[in-house]
């Protein structure tokens, strides 16, 4: 397979929201099929837009973006391929989580629905919770239903967005079994996160960005090097001129 | 998709309790006629007309038509149109919708067709209601009314219209109404387009109702020459059907007024949801 056919190829890629924020600035990045690539970078690093531009939602102000060799625009094809969780879950609160993934299976058009129902049931194992009411769920459920959702149909390409945020560590260790087992049946991830440790133990890749731009990629062995991922990214985040390391220092201790 | 949509929109709470209310109102007012309508003409609405509610079971709807159309008909309208796609955006499922291989045309179209589905449906709620409960309260009788506009001291034109030809003018009359409801409908579910806070749309409807209430010649004189612009200025127009000889001097300037309002409200709608960034 040629870099055509590349699960994500981001080339040039710019974003600029309102006058002067440069939301992405000038990314170009491959991911290649079976990785599962750790988006990482402070908060308004620009990772979660640049998710929404791969979904089709946000439209690029220059660049071009590619999934499996098809270019994105709103409603393109190839994202019939694609399951997402950004922004955290978004449901029908009066309707169940039962019926919420079945309109959702419903707009997917798939072979076998009725399986692919199933599963994602299995998946978000809400028990008999799955028949009541979405607005009834706590944060934990909802995160659940959301990642079940963006299983529905079996998808080629995993978008997720900080899909772990808030859950407790047995749920975040569910979550990461999910991951494992997808990408062992051959599907592409690429998850944002903050938490570097997460990124370290579950991704074969990492990406880190920040201001909007890439500033690493590679193979997690590698950019960790000696030591953690942590330590590599604070040198390349702290690494810059003293005026933007002041300030992104501030912004690290935000992030906690 | 519009079947996904209807399944979304109709066990809504809001949607409910928006029929739940109109279908009270109805029986509210039948019931306060029953116990007060004291055998006496009333004025229905903003021209002169007059009938004696509780002389016949039709004259309900003709009252219930005539005092929800200037604002708990648009309001109505307004939370439909204005919840339709901002609803979904604050629900945070329009993100999850729009990442898929479909067309933002065709996922609006759906929206369009519920929201005006729904709308249309509490527009004819009220008259069938108030049919239903008037017929019940005060039977099936001929309709008596009173022209005021052709009526002096020394004479009063009393126009009896008997069940079926009253029924086909206040079927009319309804269908007028529906289509005066179309321009605040558009306005709102534009505004819808536009925010992710449904209630800044219902809410801008509703502004839209208020501001052509305002800028009306019968409150505000100096502004006669707006009055027939105004986007529900003249929906009242119908209860001229109960006046005979009928007029219906207006009402094709203010149906193609409605279409000219939906066309630029709608077309500005679709413009914008097509190019739109989803960032919530």
């Amino acid at each position: 397979m040629g870099d055509s056919s590349a699960p994500i190829v981001i080339e040039g890629l710019t974003k600029r929201l309102g006058r002067d924020v440069l939301a992405v600035n000038s990314l170009d990045l491959v991911v290649e099929r079976g990785q599962i690539v750790g988006l990482a970078g402070p908060n308004g690093a620009g990772k979660s837009v640049t998710l929404k531009i791969l979904l089709g939602l946000v439209r690029p102000t220059s660049g071009r973006v590619e999934l499996f060799g098809e270019r994105v625009h709103p409603g393109a094809k190839v994202l019939g391929r694609v399951g997402a969780l950004v922004d955290g879950p978004g449901f029908v609160p009066h309707l169940s989580g039962r019926e919420n993934l079945r309109l959702a299976l419903r707009m997917t058009r798939s072979s076998e629905p009725m399986a692919d129902l199933e599963r994602a049931i299995e998946i978000a194992g809400l028990g008999d919770a799955i028949d009541r009411p979405f607005k009834t769920y706590s944060h934990g459920m909802r995160y659940r239903l959301g990642l079940a959702q963006a299983l529905l149909g079996t998808p080629d390409l995993l978008l997720l967005d900080e899909p772990t945020t808030g859950l407790d560590p047995a749920h975040i260790r569910e979550i990461r079994d999910v991951i494992a087992a997808i990408a062992a049946n051959g599907a592409t991830v690429v998850f944002s996160s903050h938490l570097l440790s997460e990124v370290e133990h579950i991704c074969t890749h990492a990406a880190i960005m920040r201001h909007g731009r890439l500033i690493a990629s590679g193979l997690v062995s590698e950019l960790r090097g000696e030591g953690s991922l942590e330590d590599a990214y604070l040198r390349l985040v702290g690494g810059e001129t003293p005026a933007d390391g002041a300030r992104s220092r501030s912004r690290m201790s935000v992030e906690g | 998709m519009i079947r996904i949509e209807l399944a979304k929109q109709w066990r809504r709470p809001r949607t409910l309790l928006t029929f739940a209310a109109l279908a009270s109102f109805t029986l509210a007012l039948t019931a306060a006629l029953a116990s007060s309508g004291g055998n006496q003409f009333q004025r229905v609405g903003d021209i002169p007309l007059f009938i004696v509610p509780d002389h016949s079971g039709i004259s309900i709807p003709v009252i219930a038509l005539a005092s929800t159309m200037k604002f708990f008909l648009p309001l109505a309208v307004a939370v439909f149109a204005g919840e339709s796609v901002a609803g979904e955006a604050g629900w945070g499922s329009l993100r999850y919708a729009l990442a898929r291989p479909v067309s933002r045309t065709r996922y609006l179209f759906s929206k369009l067709v519920v929201a005006l589905g729904f709308s249309i449906a509490a527009v004819m709620l009220v008259p069938l209601a108030a049919l239903l409960a008037g017929t019940i309260a005060f039977g099936w009788h001929p309709l008596t009314a009173i022209d005021g506009s052709a009526t002096t001291a020394v004479h009063s034109t009393i126009v009896t219209f008997a069940g079926g030809a009253a029924l086909i003018r206040l079927g009319i009359g309804t269908a007028y109404v529906a289509a005066g409801m179309v321009s605040i409908f558009a306005f709102a579910f534009l505004l819808s387009t536009l925010t992710s806070r449904p209630f800044a749309a219902v809410a801008g409807g509703v502004g839209l109702t208020i501001v052509s209430r305002v800028l009306n010649a019968d409150y505000l004189p100096g502004v006669a020459v707006l009055n027939h612009w105004m986007p529900n200025n003249d929906v009242d127009l119908w209860q001229h059907f109960f006046q005979d000889p009928y007029q219906t001097t207006g009402m094709s300037h203010f149906l193609v007024l409605q279409l000219i309002y939906a066309a630029a409200f709608l077309s500005i709608a679709w413009w914008w949801f097509e190019r739109k960034d989803i960032l919530t």
